[in-house]
């Protein structure tokens, strides 16, 4: 019934506030019947799609990018301009996949960053040992000389 | 920076270390270099789309939406073109949706709509899934359109996030609010303001900024900037 | 990922765009502007547009848009199937129990992809 829709979805807003599993108890998983279908909602959610949940006035500002970002986001456009994703799935890995404590703890620019090496590694264009090498390698490339 | 140190720095040396021959770079910067150079190693994408994107992204600005915006307020053909085909009427401000791929950005898409507002109805755009936004016609958004709170509150509680902006409005006034969710993409086309008659499409065009086009803000005479908000500065700046 | 050939996209939309592409691929559509339509609360499991907060709820349809696979398939490289789109239009106070009784006039619209829409 359509009220009853209005009245989960409500409460489902107010919940996602409240989410944070208990990562200081007992050090093992809940039990089955401890997840309501509320908290089976809270938890499988989509982290980006935050519309109508609580949240205070803020002092809105703004921020001068990091080069890095900007390129970031070109090279996550040229992946989809050459066919590697499309847009939709680049949403989906980095607003989603990533989940809500990397959503919302992570530079924006970080998460269109981490999707763009996600993809290449999910799309079998590197294999993940390639991907750590050459993370290794360019790391290296800028240590201080000791 | 040149290093003259030759011998080693032991402990109690006494010496300031020298300059590092390299700068340091951070996690993310480390990430970014290595997945442009392996999509580049790989053949995925050329360094030359590299830098033909990124010179597309570095052009994009507000003003094409703003005089796209004059041009309507001067001329009622033009706006109709405008509100049923706004793809066709970008290109009279010089905007081919197409650019730079040739079938359009992959984030932005090619169907723009215009939201016309009436002294009885005000438009804002918001993204609350993540930040779309017509890049090539208005350029990349202010930071505080892509946060969760402007993105929680703006559909639920618009009357004051404007307020917040400095845009109150009266309360019979129809706030319309667009989320933008799917390939569609949004620009507001506010009510020409009092005080403009005779004007020059230069002079509205400078009136139309990026915070009316959004619909946070209202086009005012003498009013030609955005709201002045502190600027969270970069460590390494992208250069525009 | 998209396992397919890469230049797919390319040679479809290549001087039409994106929706244009997909014009013609989804067949007639079920609704039309002036509708009265409900939001389905659908399962949602790993990607959704659609958003929570406009499940359950009743609006009208304001625009018929475009043509285009749904982003649930589209976030996995399926363009197979296409919807058409819709521009939904709701009274604000419909959506939030809280919406001041002063300000009767406010809307909000959102797009839906047409699985999420059900005649009222």
């Amino acid at each position: 019934m359509s009220s009853t829709t209005r009245e989960e979805i409500l409460r489902h807003l107010t919940a996602v506030a409240e989410l944070q599993p208990p990562v200081q108890k007992t050090g093992k998983a809940p039990y089955p019947t401890e997840i309501t279908h509320e908290l089976f909602r809270a938890y499988t959610r989509s982290p980006h799609d935050v519309g109508g949940e609580h949240d205070i006035p803020c002092d809105w500002s703004e921020e001068e990018h990091e080069a890095w970002g900007s390129r970031a986001y070109v090279t996550t456009e040229c992946l989809a301009w050459r066919g590697v994703w499309c847009a939709e799935e680049r949403r989906r890995m980095q607003n989603v996949d990533v989940g809500t404590t990397q959503y919302l703890g992570l530079p924006y620019y970080g998460r269109w960053l981490l999707s763009a090496a996600r993809v290449l590694v999910d799309g079998h264009h590197v294999t993940l040992t390639e991907l750590i090498n050459k993370i290794d390698e360019v790391k290296k490339r800028h240590e201080p000389a000791r | 920076m040149s290093n003259d140190h030759d011998h080693d720095h032991g402990h109690g040396h006494g010496h300031k270390p020298p300059a590092p021959m390299v700068e340091e770079i951070s996690d993310f910067e480390a990430l970014e270099i290595a997945v442009r150079e392996l999509s580049i190693e790989k053949g995925l994408f050329t360094a030359e789309d590299h830098r033909r994107f990124t010179e597309f992204a570095e052009h994009i600005g507000p003003t094409p939406a703003a005089r796209m915006v004059a041009k309507a307020w001067l001329d009622p053909e033009y706006k109709k073109q405008c509100l049923t085909d706004g793809i066709k009427a970008s290109l009279a401000v010089g905007v081919d949706w197409l650019n730079p791929t040739g079938f359009g950005t992959p984030s932005d898409y090619t169907d723009l709509r215009v939201l016309e507002d009436t002294p009885t109805r005000h438009h804002v755009v918001v993204c609350t899934l993540c930040s779309c936004y017509p890049r090539p016609i208005l350029g990349f958004q202010p930071e505080w359109y892509r946060t969760p709170n402007y993105r929680r509150r703006l559909v639920r509680w618009p009357r004051q996030v404007l307020a917040e902006f400095g845009l109150q409005l009266p309360s019979e006034v129809e706030i319309r609010v667009e989320d933008s969710n799917q390939k569609c993409r949004f620009i507001v086309m506010p009510v020409r303001p009092a005080g403009t008659d005779g004007w020059t499409e230069d002079q509205l065009t400078e009136i139309v900024t990026r915070d009316c086009l959004i619909g946070v803000a209202l086009p005012k005479p003498g009013k030609t900037s955005n709201i002045k908000l502190p600027v969270h500065k970069a460590v390494n700046p992208a250069h525009h | 990922m998209s396992q397919h050939d890469r230049t797919h996209h390319a040679k479809i939309a290549t001087g039409k765009g994106d929706p244009q592409c997909f014009i013609g691929t989804a067949g007639p559509a079920k609704f039309k502007v002036g509708d009265r339509v409900r939001i389905k609360n659908l399962p949602d499991i790993f990607y959704t547009r659609c958003q929570v907060y406009s499940r359950g709820a009743v609006g009208e349809v304001a625009v018929v848009t475009h043509e285009s696979p749904a982003p649930e398939d589209e976030a996995w490289g399926h363009v197979d199937h296409s919807e058409w789109f819709y521009i939904v239009r709701f009274k604000q106070k419909d959506l939030w129990p809280e919406y001041p009784d002063d300000f009767p006039n406010d809307t909000l619209q959102t797009e839906f992809s047409e699985r999420w829409l059900e005649s009222v």
